[in-house]
Order: C-alpha cells, then structure tokens, then sequence
C-alpha cells in the first residue's frame, strides 16, 4: 500500500530525472568536448552539443602514438583489460579454492589460516604501497603484467563473499554427494561451481571494475610505457609544464577509459548489484 | 540372515558428549526396521553413523557380513533419503538419479537403461527432464526414493522423508514407502520422530531414549507389553495414562486411598506408576460389576467422530484420566461415569521406570478375568 | 556438517595459492613496513640504522602530519555524508515511484565503474580556470574560481568528484535496504495515522540504520584510500598541501622525497587506524549475522 498521489509521484520522477541527468552531465560534456578541436575549445566556454570535428579526436588518439609516451592508445587499452581480467580471474580462481578449503574441510590450523586470509581484508594496497614496491622490486616484477596483477590479488574479498555464499549451501547436498561418490574434486566440479554461477558472474564484474580502475599501484610499478594503463596515462597528458591541456585528447582518453567497465557494469548490472548487496551481508 | 549388524555402537563427540552408548542391533534381508524417539534421543546420529557420515568412535558395524566402521558412505553400498530430499538444484531428474552411477563409472547407456526403469516404477517418466524447483513437494520425495533404487544398494536409510510434506500427501507416500520396500525387497532402516508413521510402516520397532535403546520389537508387542514408562507414553495417541500408586498387601493403593487387586511383584509400601491406555478405560455398566469401579467426572470432551476423548477426574487426584468413548455417546461435561477396566491391561512401573511384571498367580487370575 | 576428511592434503592444496600470494605481497611487505618504520636510511640507501621510535616521533612531532590529518578528517567525512545523504534521497524516491525504479538504478549505477581518475579528470574539465562550463557560470555569480590557487576550493572539487563516484554504491545498497523493508510495517504505521514524513523518520530511517553504518564505514575506507585516483590527477595534493591526506603523503614522503623510514612509520600509524576501523565493522558485521 502507498499513498498514491499524482503530484507526489510526478515531482519524484522529476527529481530522480533530474538527478539522473546531473550525473550524465560530467561525462557528456566530456564526450561533447572530445569532439571539437582544441582551438575551438579555447576560444569558447564548454561546447554543450557535439562539435564539427566528429571522432576524429578519437580515431586520431588511437592511430598515433599518445603524447609524451612511447606507446599507442590501443596499447595502454590492452594492458588495462589484461591487468583487469588478470586480476579478475586470478581472485576468483584463487578465492574459489581457499574458500573452499575453509567452508568444506577440517584441519588443523584451520581457523588460523582463515585469519591469515581474512586479515588481509583490513589493508588495501595503499596503506603498504612502499614496501610492496620494494617487494616486487626484488622479484623482478617491475614493468611487467605479473608485477600489476599479483599484489592486487593478495586480498580476501572475493574469498570472503564465496565464503559466505558456500555457508548457504545445505550440508545435505554435501552428504548426499559422499553418498553418492563424489570426492572433493569432483563435489566442487560437478556441485559447487555450478551452483555458484551466479555468485561468480558477480565477483567478475566487481572485480574487472576494480582492477581496471586501479590508479597508484600501476603508476609506481610502471616506468616502462609498454606497460601502463589507459588510467594512469590520463595523468601523463595533464601534466604538460607550460604547453596547454590538449583538453580534447584528454577527455576523449577519459572517455575511452571509462568505456569498458562501465559497459560491463550495465551489461551485467543483475548480477553487479547482487554480488555486492550479498557481500555484506 | 542380518544384513546390517551392529556391535556396541558408541559414539562420542569431541566436546565429551555422548550420543549413543552402545547399541546392539540386527537388520534381517527385507525389514524395514523404524527407529523413533523424541528429537535429540541419538537416532538421527544412529542413522549418520550407519551412512558413514559421523564417525564411530567404539563398537562394530558390518554390513553384509563386512566391518565398515571406515569406509567412506560411497563404499558401504547403502543409498539415503534425506528429510529435505538434498536433490542437486542444478541437475535435470534423470541426473540426479544416475549422478552415483556416473560416479562409479558405470556406462552411459546402462545409466540411463537403470534411470528409465526406475522412474517407471516411480511414476516419474515424464518428468526425468525437469529441474527439482519445477516438482511438486510428492515429486520431489519420489526423485529422492529414485536416487536410492537406481542404485540397487544393500541398505536403505531413510531420514525423517515424510515430514517435510502435508498431511495428506504424507499418508499417501507412506502407504507408497511400504508398498515399494515390500515389492523390492529392500532392506531399510527408517528414522521417525512420528510413532503414527513407526507403528504403522516397521517390521520391527525401536524406541530410543537419551542414546540408549529403550525396547526393541513388532509394533503391537511394543504396544501391548512396553518395557518400560517412556516407551508406554511414547507410543499410542492420546497417551496412556498414569497414575501414582503404593504397593500394599500385594496390590496397588491410589492416592485417594482406592485399592486395586494387583498382585505385583514388588516389595510392600513401594511406589510405583500404574498405567492404563485410554481404550481400555471401560463404562461399566449395571450388568457387569466385576472388577475394580473408578467414579470420574467429566470436565472436558473432545469428539473426534469415530471416538469421543473424555478428560476426567478421580476425586482428590491432580491427573488426568483419558478415556475413550464411542463417538456418539451422550456424555456431557460435568457428567459422572463409572469406569471399569481389566487388570490384564495395567502395566505398572517401578520408580526406575521398569516395567513391573505380574506374580505368577496374578497373571493367571487376570487371563481368567478375561 | 559432513566435511571431506578422508584427505588431508586436499584443503592444503586448495589453500595453497592464495596462502604463497597473501604471504608474498602481503605480510612480507607488510612486516618490512613495520621494520622499516624503526629504522634509518642513510641518504644513499646504502646502510640502515635501528632508530628505535624515532621516526614515529619525527612523524607525530611534525605539525604538518596534524594538518593532513584534519584535512583528511573533513574530506573524508565530506565524502561519506554528501554521497550517502545524496543516494539516500534519491533512493527513497525510486523506491516511492515503484515503476520505474529499476529504469533509475540503471541510470544511477554507471558512475561506479568509473575510475577514480578519471572522475577526477572529468570534474577537473568542468572546474577548469579558463575553459570549464562551471567555472564560467560561477564567473557571472561573482565567484572567482581557481582551484589552483586556492586551497578551500581545491579541497571542494576533490570532494564533488569523489561524491559523484561513490554515490552510486551507496544508492544500491539503500535501495536494496529500503525494497528489504516489510511493507506491512509501513502499513501499521500507516493505520496508526502517521504521515509519510512520520513513516520515514520513525520506521524507514531506524530501520536502514544497519545499512548506514555499513556504508559510513566503507565510504571512509573509500574516502582515505581510492581517492588517490582523484587526488593525483586533480590536485597532486595541493595547493600546499591543501588536499594531502594521509595516504596522499606516504606517496609523498616516500616516493618523492625518499623518506622511508618517516614514511613506513605513517604506513604504520594508518594500518593502525584503518585495522581499528574494520575490528568495529568485524564486530558489527558479526552482530548483523545473527538477525
């Protein structure tokens, strides 16, 4: 039951309409400006439409190298869907089997490794980013795809959403699988990872998105342009000395830099919102 | 010969706690065995460490002549039903029946030979293709009954199957359940917590208490004759009654003084619990004095249809006295009524819960009473 | 339960992965913080000297450190109120609306998958001194806009780029609280005679309350930590140090300055502050379990 009332439900859409368009706004003025040149950008405020150059900012960004750096654009996109899918997959793998091991097994020192995992979750990278450098260093991981993507994967948040979701699943079908004369590999197998389809496609999403947006890890480790990614490169174009912002680049890179995650997010977006409600829980 | 045997059974928590103390048990080729008992009495772990899925701390168990005290559940040849039927969400009817079949190896085209012959048996044939969420709660029982008998196992254990379903529906699989163990032939071991499912499926009875078994045997010889005070109040509905006696000159004597001729075998000026089931609480009548006569008031009536359940009173007694009427007698509340009833149907108990058997004399005198 | 226990090597082959990386790039650097952080460099990098507490001395001792950390206090709090107060009213709205409301949550849920870089990048184009849309409507307010120059304005635009981010989590997660809420309950209060605005401060507000903690705990986590995407890019910490919070300065000190030994200390004092924050989630989160 609600209090149906026109006025109040027409001033509700307004409002969220109105809310929904205030948050386009950054992105669409970014892409409005992105297709003008840069002349057109200094001699007049903010354009609000869409400007006479088209995509040629854009096929131009992906043809030739990026400003200052050694490498192209389509470059600096492929490190970024490595290292996020890296780290996507890499967390999941990883969280799939520890998890398992945590929710399904008895052993000593059990609950001893569940802290040493889940201690983890206390301390994103940014707090021991230092000694983390110092640690890749001296594997030899600098400038490199594994150096971007291990460290990252050292935390427990997949581990603990599978964890949880594993606590849900009835200890009959367990016992019915013993019974039936499945072992541990192949509960998991034909079972578990079915069963968590769901709960997989959700931990993609969070963590593509988390991994594509990293900013000060693969700033430090990447001195190598061939390396970095589309996020960080966004700092090298700002940073000009005297020269002006090359505005139209820039925001045609923030452009192509908030494309892909944000597809995935609303291609995605069912299992997105219940991986992350169900992670707190 | 016995299927299933166990010797001493005892297992032992890690927390110290012991849930079974010991039982002894023999599962005959064919019996569909009903253990029941109140929740938390240790028949449910009974029924886990005969799967496999509890360990055992102490004792033996064999099946088929085989110990299989560490034997994991697949490879002691026994298949279970579990109260929540544990289908797997994610596999179609047909693989869930042949998933242990799959496991063992067993080729493609014998699975689904075994599947196919097992759902007809079942009713299930049109439905092999469904996912367990499109069933019925009825379908659903009958896929995890088909889990187990495609299998062909030695031994069938069944946790609490029915009660997860409605009354109706649970009258209708339990007439199933022992349709089908006496057609297959299948030797089962049945956990209730219903003494109306026990009494009606078991060949043979067994009523646990506290993680010990308290009697053993048919259900009528349980009923007739129960071994002790639990086992008296838990079978049968409404429960017996019971009612605190003293020995006295080879009788009983109730609290308001009323002697009964019952010559028991316990020492003089004892006390015991008298017991009587509601159905052999007798009116009497006019013509036929004999006996003892017991003067009741009627406070409360509860018609059943075929029966009346009367709630009487014995002047000077807190307990309750059940009987039951004919459902078209005319009794009403605050009514008297003059009971009667044959020594041959008291059971007394001692203050340990035993069951007190008759002196030998006694026991003649009531058979001739009868 | 029924575990597998026929198999004891299993649960140590399935653990083994994520127990050699945790180790590796977590409690390795981890622990080498906490050394370093009583150690001295010398300038070269060639010898270290045990210096006992000396480094958390210099830190604490430093008025600089208490400036970051006020700043880091209003932008973090800035951060949490303005995108949790921002989701909560829109959320109420788009639960009230009923059709549509999944239409909105689309519409509202991008911003997440947005780098904190590049939000930072988007706002810096619309604040910009010469060219940006806003700075221009400000200019025929009267209002002179330069967040280059000062320091309370670059503190202000750091903080409308970080809101414009995380609002997104933050309407997700109220709105799954609000659609949580039984709508008998709203009904009895209802049939009790209180008013919309009564029903939502008495019952809705109370009952979110568990969801707000919740998201106040993670939007700090994320105000002191993610936002360095936003900061580098927008601010590089300045003017001065205007918006130079905690982590801003480990970079800082570390990186730039090659302090490490003062900067490995602040690591410290943060995993400090950033282990009691998550304990209370831990025990709050534990508490929820049981409802």
């Amino acid at each position: 039951m609600r209090y149906q009332r026109l006025g109040l439900d027409l001033v509700s859409h307004l409002l969220l309409a109105a809310g929904c368009g205030l948050f386009f706004l950054p992105v669409w003025l970014a892409f409005t400006a992105s297709t003008h040149s840069m002349s057109d950008l200094y001699t007049h405020i903010a354009p609000l439409w869409v400007g006479d150059v088209g995509l040629d900012n854009y096929a131009q960004l992906l043809s030739e190298p990026v400003n200052g750096l050694k490498t192209g654009m389509l470059r600096l996109l492929f490190n970024s869907l490595v290292m996020a899918t890296g780290i996507a997959v890499g967390k999941i793998v990883i969280s799939v089997l520890a998890a398992y091991a945590i929710v399904f097994f008895r052993f000593p020192f059990r609950r001893l490794c569940f802290w040493l995992i889940f201690i983890t979750l206390m301390l994103p990278v940014e707090v021991r980013i230092l000694p983390t450098y110092e640690v890749v260093a001296n594997l030899h991981m600098l400038d490199s795809y594994s150096g971007l993507i291990l460290p990252l994967i050292a935390s427990a948040t997949a581990t603990f959403l599978l964890r949880q979701f594993y606590l849900t699943i009835p200890p009959e079908l367990v016992e019915a699988a013993r019974i039936d004369g499945a072992g541990p590999w192949r509960f998991l197998k034909d079972i578990l990872l079915p069963l968590s389809k769901t709960n997989l496609a959700a931990l993609f999403v969070i963590m593509f998105i988390y991994g594509w947006n990293q900013y000060l890890w693969p700033l430090l480790i990447t001195t190598d342009a061939n390396y970095m990614t589309v996020v960080v490169s966004l700092k090298r174009m700002l940073t000009t000395g005297d020269a002006l912002v090359p505005w139209q680049d820039v925001t045609a890179t923030a452009i192509l830099a908030m494309g892909p995650p944000v597809l995935v997010i609303l291609l995605l977006q069912r299992y997105f919102v219940k991986g992350l409600v169900d992670a707190e829980k | 010969m016995a299927i299933l045997h166990l010797t001493r059974l005892k297992k032992r928590y890690p927390n110290g706690f012991i849930a079974l103390h010991g039982i002894d048990l023999s599962v005959t080729e064919g019996e569909l065995i009903v253990i029941v008992g109140p929740s938390g009495c240790g028949k449910s772990t009974l029924l886990r460490t005969l799967a496999g899925l509890e360990s055992i701390s102490d004792g033996e168990l064999t099946i088929n002549g085989r110990r299989v005290n560490e034997l994991e559940p697949a490879e002691r040849d026994i298949a279970m039903v579990f109260q929540n039927y544990a289908l797997y969400p994610h596999m179609s009817v047909a693989g869930n029946m042949g998933y242990a079949l799959k496991n063992r190896g067993v080729p493609k085209d014998e699975i689904r030979r075994r599947v196919a012959a097992t759902a007809e048996l079942l009713g299930l044939g049109e439905l092999l293709e469904r996912r367990p969420r499109q069933l019925s709660g009825g379908q659903r029982q009958r896929v995890a009954m088909g889990r187990a008998i495609v299998r062909e196992p030695q031994v069938f254990l069944f946790d609490e199957p029915l009660s997860n379903l409605d009354a109706k529906l649970r009258v209708q699989m339990r007439l199933e359940i022992r349709h089908l163990q006496k057609r297959l032939g299948i030797t089962s071991v049945y956990v209730t917590h219903d003494q109306v499912e026990a009494m009606t499926l078991a060949d043979r009875l067994v009523v646990m208490n506290g993680g010990h078994v308290e009697q053993c045997g048919t259900p009528m010889a349980l009923y007739a004759e129960p071994a002790t005070r639990f086992v008296a109040s838990f079978l049968g509905s409404p429960a017996m009654n019971f009612l605190p006696v003293t020995i006295h000159q080879g009788g009983v004597v109730l609290p308001n003084g009323t002697p009964l001729a019952l010559p028991v075998d316990i020492p003089e000026g004892r006390a015991a619990t008298l017991g009587i089931r509601p159905e052999h609480l007798l009116e009497a009548t006019s013509t036929q004095n004999a006996g003892v006569i017991l003067e009741v008031t009627i406070e409360m009536l509860e018609p059943l249809g075929a029966d009346m359940l009367a709630y009487t009173r014995l002047p000077g007694l807190e307990e309750w006295l059940v009987v039951r009427l004919d459902g078209a007698h005319a009794a009403r509340e605050g009514q008297r009524l003059s009971l009667t009833f044959s020594p041959a149907y008291c059971h007394v108990f001692d203050a340990d819960g035993m069951r007190v058997s008759m002196t030998e004399a006694a026991d003649a005198k009531a058979r001739a009473v009868q | 339960m029924a575990y597998f226990q026929r198999s004891p090597l299993t649960p140590w082959l399935l653990l083994a992965p994520q127990l050699i990386i945790v180790s590796v790039f977590f409690f390795w650097p981890a622990w080498q913080a906490v050394q370093q952080a009583f150690y001295i460099e010398d300038a070269f990098g060639l010898s270290q000297q045990f210096a006992g507490l000396s480094n958390f001395i210099a830190v604490l001792s430093n008025p600089d450190y208490y400036s970051v950390i006020w700043t880091t206090v209003v932008f973090s709090l800035s951060v949490a109120l303005g995108a949790m107060s921002i989701a909560l009213f829109l959320a109420v709205l788009a639960d009230r609306v009923i059709k549509g409301a999944s239409t909105y949550k689309t519409f509202l849920i991008w911003p997440y998958a947005v780098a904190p870089a590049v939000a930072g990048v988007l706002w810096l184009f619309l604040f910009d001194p010469s060219l940006g849309l806003v700075t221009a409507l400000l200019e025929r307010l009267g209002i002179e806009w330069n967040h280059n120059l000062d320091g309370g304005q670059a503190l202000l635009l750091v903080i409308l780029a970080s809101v414009w981010k995380q609002m997104s989590y933050n309407f997700v997660f109220f709105l799954a609280g609000l659609q949580a809420i039984p709508k008998s309950l709203l009904e009895a209060a209802a049939i009790d005679g209180a008013n919309p605005m009564r029903r939502f401060w008495t019952i809705v507000f109370p009952l979110l309350s568990p969801t707000s903690f919740f998201l106040l705990v993670m939007n700090s986590i994320y105000a002191f930590f993610e936002t360095f995407g936003t900061i580098d890019t927008v601010t590089s910490g300045g003017p001065g140090s205007a918006t130079t919070t905690l982590v801003y300065k480990i970079y800082q000190d570390g990186f730039v300055g090659q302090n490490l030994g003062t900067s490995a200390a602040q690591s410290v004092l943060l995993m400090m502050l950033v282990g009691g924050l998550t304990f209370i989630q831990f025990r709050f989160v534990e508490r929820r379990v049981q409802y």
